[in-house]
């Protein structure tokens, strides 16, 4: 039961969960002006406040940007969009992580935030097969930490979040489980955003051009699978690419003609 | 034959044409030259040329304190590594930390500290190690520079820069950033930083005799300094990202 809901995983993927955040940091083309931590944003406290990245100062008559990164004005809220940090777990979240530890109540995961994610087994059976839909819930369905190993990629979907405590993980939904095959690369976490595009439209140009499988995560990793190395290479290139060249204009277009060019110089159609 | 140095100071620290001993007028900052984001593995880096002084700065965070009892169930905590290489210095310096590398470590930690917002990381650290590769007076103040400049391009949520700049008397007059040579033999020093967000004073020590006139007047020529090195190090931190944008703006900025 359980290896047929793990090959299920294989299919195409369309990532819809992680198209919010694209509008802010595709944002305007006229915007990209660069500011860095302490720089006044605006004077004029009246007519905006203070958005994410923001702080007022003390004496309430200033705005300044926390982060270095893009400053962009979205109705009256200056947000400053960071170009780099860490990558912070919110519930909802689909991302991909490491098993790191394991022990026969939890597994600890790896999942390039501060803290370690904890995976317990209740979540990684469905409900359904826990109460025992064969033997009338016998114990030996009991879950236990037996179905992944130290060293294991696996989706998770993030259950619960804050700042205080570890953030609670489950494999159970779509797309979740464990990847037996593909590569693993990790990007900046902000310059996400940039790999899908708006409306997912560099992901699909992506998915096209190089005839592969990719899946986006928030956490800054990246699973992708072609249909031979030379693709691969060449996706993991422009995935390179998109995040050095993340803060610029016109990015897509550039990317699809780079891969163009590529595929002609490496010689693969 | 080995080099022999002799550790001797020059009578006067001004020459006849009223120049400092290497050239400079009196407040004539030494060149300052700054990078960013050079070292791969760390989270966020910085180099900085000042004058002799050659330092590397390396954050990383945040991540988890080791060993765990240090962590605070509360806030996050920063924790600065000031280290200087053996070769750094004229008498090869012994490589384990000694009571003048903990103390500027101390220092410089509480000087970056009211920048950053540790009440968000509870249980976490931040790490900042910096390298003196090369030694040559007010290494102190060119830490904190650098420092701030490796959190920012890390990503850290910052309220503002630190800078800071020594002031000092030599053969009694008052002069800016001083040189090795300036702080063994002179008077007065006076390394000091600030911090912008609320533009007060986050480092100050003090080593050496002047009257309070003259501390007062130090402190206006040390913020004088500190405005123009701010600017090279926000004119850093953006140079990184804009001169990726105009390689491929083609023209379109300039509309």
């Amino acid at each position: 039961m359980e290896n047929e809901e793990d090959e299920s995983i294989e299919e195409t993927f369309t990532d819809n969960d992680e198209t919010e955040e694209i509008a802010e940091f595709d944002g305007e083309e006229n915007s990209r002006e660069v500011v860095v931590p302490g720089e006044v944003l605006t004077e004029d406290t009246k007519n905006f406040l203070p958005g994410r990245g923001t702080i007022l100062n003390k004496d309430r008559t200033k705005i300044i940007s926390l982060n270095i990164g893009l400053k962009q004005i979205n109705k009256n809220y200056i947000n400053v969009i960071p170009l780099k940090g860490s990558y912070t777990p919110r519930a909802g979240d689909k991302v991909i992580a490491l098993v790191i530890d394991k022990n026969p109540v939890k597994y600890r995961l790896d999942i390039n935030a501060k803290d370690q994610g904890i995976l317990k087994p209740k979540n990684t059976v469905k409900r359904n097969k826990m109460r025992g839909f064969r033997g009338g819930g016998s114990d030996h369905e009991a879950p236990s930490t037996e179905k992944y190993q130290i060293g294991d990629i696996l989706i998770v979907k993030v259950l619960s979040a804050d700042r205080l405590n570890q953030p609670e993980l489950t494999t159970v939904g779509q797309y979740l489980g464990k990847r037996r095959d593909g590569i693993v690369i990790s990007i900046n976490p902000p310059k996400i955003p940039r790999v899908i595009g708006r409306d997912g439209s560099m992901i699909k140009m992506l998915k096209n051009l190089t005839k592969s499988n990719i899946f986006v995560t928030q956490n800054g990793r990246i699973w992708l699978k072609g249909e031979n190395i030379a693709y691969e290479r060449l996706l993991i290139d422009a995935i390179k690419k998109i995040e050095r060249e993340a803060h610029t204009v016109g990015l897509t277009d550039r990317i699809s003609v780079y891969i163009n060019n590529e595929k002609k110089i490496r010689g693969i159609n | 034959m080995p080099l022999i140095i002799k550790d001797e100071y020059p009578e006067k620290l001004f020459r006849e044409d009223g120049k400092r001993l290497d050239g400079r007028d009196k407040h004539e900052l030494r060149p300052i030259k700054m990078e960013v984001g050079l070292l791969k593995n760390a989270d966020g880096s910085a180099y900085l040329e000042w004058g002799n002084n050659k330092i590397f700065a390396a954050v990383y965070g945040p991540r988890d304190v080791h060993p765990h009892y240090l962590s605070k169930p509360d806030r996050g905590i920063l924790r600065v590594f000031y280290r200087m290489a053996t070769f750094s210095v004229f008498e090869r310096k012994r490589p384990a930390p000694g009571r003048r590398e903990k103390e500027i470590s101390m220092v410089l930690g509480d000087c970056l500290e009211p920048l950053l917002f540790l009440e968000l990381y509870p249980g976490n650290s931040f790490e900042v190690f910096i390298n003196v590769m090369d030694a040559d007076g007010g290494t102190r103040c060119a830490c904190a520079t650098v420092a701030a400049l490796a959190l920012a391009d890390a990503g850290v949520p910052m309220r503002s820069l630190v800078t800071a700049v020594a002031v000092g008397k030599i053969d009694g007059e008052l002069v800016t950033d001083l040189s090795g040579i300036e702080d063994k033999a002179g008077e007065a020093d006076l390394p000091c930083a600030i911090t912008w967000f609320n533009e007060e004073l986050s480092l100050l020590q003090f080593d050496g005799s002047m009257d309070l006139k003259e501390f007062d007047e130090s402190i206006t020529l040390a913020k004088n300094a500190l405005i123009k090195i701010h600017e090279m190090q926000l004119n850093t931190l953006k140079n990184k990202y804009i001169a990726i944008q105009e390689e491929y703006s083609g023209g379109k900025n300039k509309k």
